[in-house]
């Protein structure tokens, strides 16, 4: 197989709108006197749209497991359910009224770094964990102007700032049993009560001064609460371990480099490709001892198969970023690992980027779901990697069944099925002291941004890169609690000069089915619901919802900064949808990005704020007619001259016939 | 009590020992693994203003390599065998660690500052490298570090400690990034008579 070229990636866009031309149409449908077709309609769910143009049977056939099946409207994990979807069942936002979503509350949380993750919504609450110093907030949903029930302050040491390579971002939250999860930058996972804010338990998981960090969200599955390790420039050996969620306490520890006692890798361990087959290879894959600092950070994304009862995560880049100093496969870096959920013990690996050269971290989220391919139901996963091509694997077995590129790269001629290798091109192998070009990137063709998938479409959502670099390897020494890295690299846009891209991608055939570009970076992560509207958000601070059929852009909102978060959506007490996003530009967008490019996204690094809206901006307790009455003492009477009063526009009546159910709204 | 004078002492009588063979290893390819050389870090109190509780004499302590270009070139090697590259690039623009090419020092810029910061570490993720490198070798590298041009010199210490950046209680690592100039359009030294920022 050829590199793809830019005019073979041009083929796939079926649909390209530019999103300057997109944000052009919907301002001018907002402009136009025409009103809310469904406004009038809430609370009542509006129907799913029935347009004749819409193909209503699902593209792929793929279907889903959303257990553990979370109460309607609620998001209890940052992935929504065990299998990575972040798909909603809620409908009432669809392609007819989301042009008029509008901002109905917002939150600051006053850090100044990237945010990552998504708030949950759980019981009327919602939870929103913030950057180093990681921070807690749990507001009351129920009550007007959505206060303040309670801030949690982890305190962590202040060490990991300098320890952690890509921002002292935090990616998410977990819910359990009355419990809140996160990991704390300082290598910490810390419990703290839903119902009272206070700890319930922290438990030490590594060493900040070595160079580890925590930046991942935990995974919880039934009694057990997953988390692992970042760090893969700072010579740290790499772990996945298992918590008891409710003492803390933890049940054990598998890592990705060392013998297969370490690695947990026994009898049941099958991997389906004999080059993975083998005594103790996460030892004897690497020069004499380099596996102690080999990296392997797992600081990516969990699944899990109530079936089969795996897990699956992948591990980071091995140490140092100088592939000549480490021949070898390196593994169990660049690897995903399915593993007993209750033993932890692996059934299967697949290493997609074996002796990575170009920091091809194989941690990005796993999507579950079973798929009619060649005339029979297999049980996939759906992975895109960080090394662009996007996999379509058994989940069962680890076996690779399609392996396709869905961004621009020029590192290999593509995924050898028979032996599950990638073929790489020798000349973009990277060497000691001499520049190199190639595609993708170290943060690859997507990065931990996570997709979405809906069983609707049968079709995955996700945002990725359109960026190269040039690299120039320089040896390094490790040297402990220092990084081990030897990588100079500067990004550039690869053809095409758009810097990212949303796209709709069709896992049975690993194709691109539509694409929309962005001209900066997209690292945000995807929901998809099911109005058939799917949301994302850029480096620029573009929010956009998206026709989840033909990638028509169907409404954008500029954010106070840019987007690297997760979307959300949840149900309010007032029986109302919201989508939520936190914006705040950062992580690795804003780290050695090439200078001109980053002045040009139009942020300073940082931001803040928790977005949430609703259609029309309405909400029961924080916007629209019935907010009116201020919690004071009502209108007090100056003497003087008054100033000259307007009459009310035209449609301030209209809302009243959307007014909240009984009993919200407060009457002046 | 003010222990520095005494270790200052210590300071001047290396410096004046300065250029004998340093004995300490720099650190190869495959150097051996040895403790962690941070623990330091944590005597330093988080937000400590640069230059608080210094007397004049010490602040105005001067680099024993001042300008002197091959004083520079080791402290290059240093820089590099050291892993400094990673969280403060390879031109000193600064990553995960701060820039050390602008004009903005949390714990002052002065070289006795610089040298103490990387002598005894800093709380926010800097090792302390009082037992991996020499005096001798720190004053190499504090040279190396003052030819990236953002530094204050020795007689500037009035003015140079500027300590935290007004108004920010928050680490200003990671904030660095917009502060970073464009490569090639490093500022010149700062005048003797710098105003305090």
């Amino acid at each position: 197989m050829p590199p793809i070229s830019p005019s073979h990636a041009r083929d796939r866009i079926v649909v390209s709108l530019f999103p300057f031309f997109a944000v052009l149409i919907t301002g001018l449908a907002q402009a136009a006197p025409t009103p809310s077709p469904a406004g009038a309609s809430f609370p009542t769910p509006a129907p799913a749209p029935t347009s004749a143009s819409i193909p209503h049977k699902s593209v792929t056939g793929a279907t889903l497991n959303f257990a553990p099946n979370e109460p309607n409207g609620q998001w209890q994990s940052e992935a929504h359910d065990w299998a990575n979807t972040r798909y909603s069942d809620l409908n009432q936002v669809n392609e007819s009224n989301v042009a008029h979503l509008k901002i109905a509350w917002t939150f600051s949380n006053n850090t100044k770094y990237g945010q990552e993750a998504a708030p949950l919504v759980v019981d009327g609450t919602m939870y929103i964990v913030t950057p180093f110093p990681d921070d807690l907030y749990a507001l009351d949903l129920t009550k007007p102007g959505n206060p303040i029930k309670w801030k949690f302050e982890a305190n962590p040491s202040p060490m990991g700032i300098g320890k952690a390579c890509c921002d002292v971002v935090v990616r998410g939250l977990a819910y359990a049993d009355g419990l809140v999860i996160y990991n704390l930058l300082d290598d910490h996972t810390v419990a703290v009560s839903a119902k009272t804010g206070k700890q319930v338990w922290r438990t030490k998981m590594g060493n900040v001064q070595s160079g580890e960090t925590m930046t991942m969200s935990p995974f919880v599955v039934k009694d057990k609460v997953y988390a692992g390790d970042s760090g893969g420039e700072m010579g740290v050996r790499g772990w996945l371990a298992a918590l008891d969620v409710k003492t803390g306490k933890e049940l054990w520890r598998a890592y990705a480099t060392g013998s297969d006692k370490d690695v947990k890798l026994g009898p049941d361990f099958h991997p389906f490709y004999k080059w993975m087959q083998g005594k103790d290879l996460g030892v004897t894959s690497w020069p004499r001892d380099m596996w102690k600092h080999g990296a392997g950070a797992s600081w990516g994304w969990v699944s899990y198969d109530p079936e089969t009862n795996l897990i699956f995560y992948g591990t980071s880049n091995p140490g140092p970023r100088v592939p000549a100093e480490r021949p070898g496969d390196n593994l169990w870096t660049s690897t995903i690992f399915a593993r007993d959920a209750d033993t932890g013990e692996a059934k299967w690996a697949y290493q997609f980027t074996p002796h990575d050269q170009w920091d091809y971290d194989g941690v990005n989220e796993n999507l579950l779901m079973d798929l009619p391919m060649d005339g029979k139901v297999r049980k996939v996963l759906v992975h895109l990697d960080r090394n662009a091509f996007a996999y379509t694997m058994d989940r069962t077995t680890g076996e690779v069944l399609s392996a396709q590129p869905f961004a621009y790269q020029n590192w290999s001629s593509g995924i050898d099925l028979k032996t599950g290798r990638p073929v790489v091109i020798p000349k973009m192998q990277p060497k000691p002291n001499i520049a190199l070009k190639v595609c993708p990137p170290d943060i690859g063709g997507k990065d931990w941004q996570p997709a979405a998938v809906s069983p609707r479409t049968g079709l995955v959502y996700a945002d990725h890169f359109n960026l190269c670099m040039q690299v120039t390897d320089k040896v390094v020494g490790y040297i402990p609690s220092t990084p081990y890295d030897g990588m100079d690299m500067g990004r550039y846009p690869a053809p095409g000069g758009n810097l990212g891209a949303f796209m709709a991608w069709n896992p049975v055939t690993g194709k691109k089915v539509w694409e929309i570009p962005e001209k900066y970076m997209t690292m945000s992560g995807v929901l998809a619901t099911a109005g058939d509207v799917v949301f994302y958000g850029t480096a620029d601070g573009w929010f956009r919802a998206v026709d989840a059929w033909s990638g028509k852009v169907l409404w954008s909102q500029k954010l106070g900064s840019g987007i690297i978060g997760q979307p959300m959506t949840y149900l309010g007490p007032d029986g109302r949808q919201y989508i939520a996003i936190t914006a705040g530009v950062g992580g690795a967008s804003k780290v050695r990005i090439d200078t001109n490019l980053m002045d040009k996204v139009g942020f300073p690094a940082g931001g803040d704020t928790t977005y949430v809206f609703s259609v029309d901006g309405i909400s029961a307790n924080s916007s629209g007619p019935g907010m009116i009455e201020t919690p004071g003492q009502g209108i007090k009477s100056i003497p003087g001259p008054l100033p000259p009063s307007s009459p009310p526009p035209p449609d301030y009546d209209k809302h009243k016939a959307t007014a909240p159910p009984p009993g919200t709204r407060r009457q002046p | 009590m003010n222990a520095r004078p005494m270790y200052l002492l210590s300071v001047m009588i290396s410096a004046a020992l300065a250029c004998t063979a340093c004995g300490k290893s720099q650190g190869g390819a495959q150097a051996e693994p040895s403790p962690a050389p941070q623990d330091h870090s944590f005597s330093t109190p988080l937000g400590q203003r640069a230059g608080t509780g210094d007397s004049p004499e010490v602040l105005s302590t001067p680099n024993p390599y001042e300008g002197s270009k091959e004083a520079a070139r080791e402290g290059q090697q240093i820089y590099l065998a050291m892993n400094c590259t990673t969280c403060h690039a390879y031109d000193g623009s600064g990553n995960q660690g701060p820039p050390l090419n602008d004009t903005r020092w949390r714990y002052g810029g002065l070289p006795i500052q610089v040298f103490n910061s990387i002598h005894d570490g800093r709380p926010q993720g800097m090792p302390s490298w009082k037992d991996k490198l020499t005096d001798d070798q720190i004053w190499k590298l504090v040279t190396y570090v003052e030819s990236f041009g953002g530094t204050f010199p020795a007689s500037d210490w009035q003015h140079a400690p500027q300590g935290d950046v007004e108004n920010e209680n928050e680490a200003p690592e990671a904030q660095g990034q917009f502060m970073t100039p464009v490569p090639g359009t490093v500022p010149p030294p700062a005048p003797a008579t710098k105003p305090p920022r």
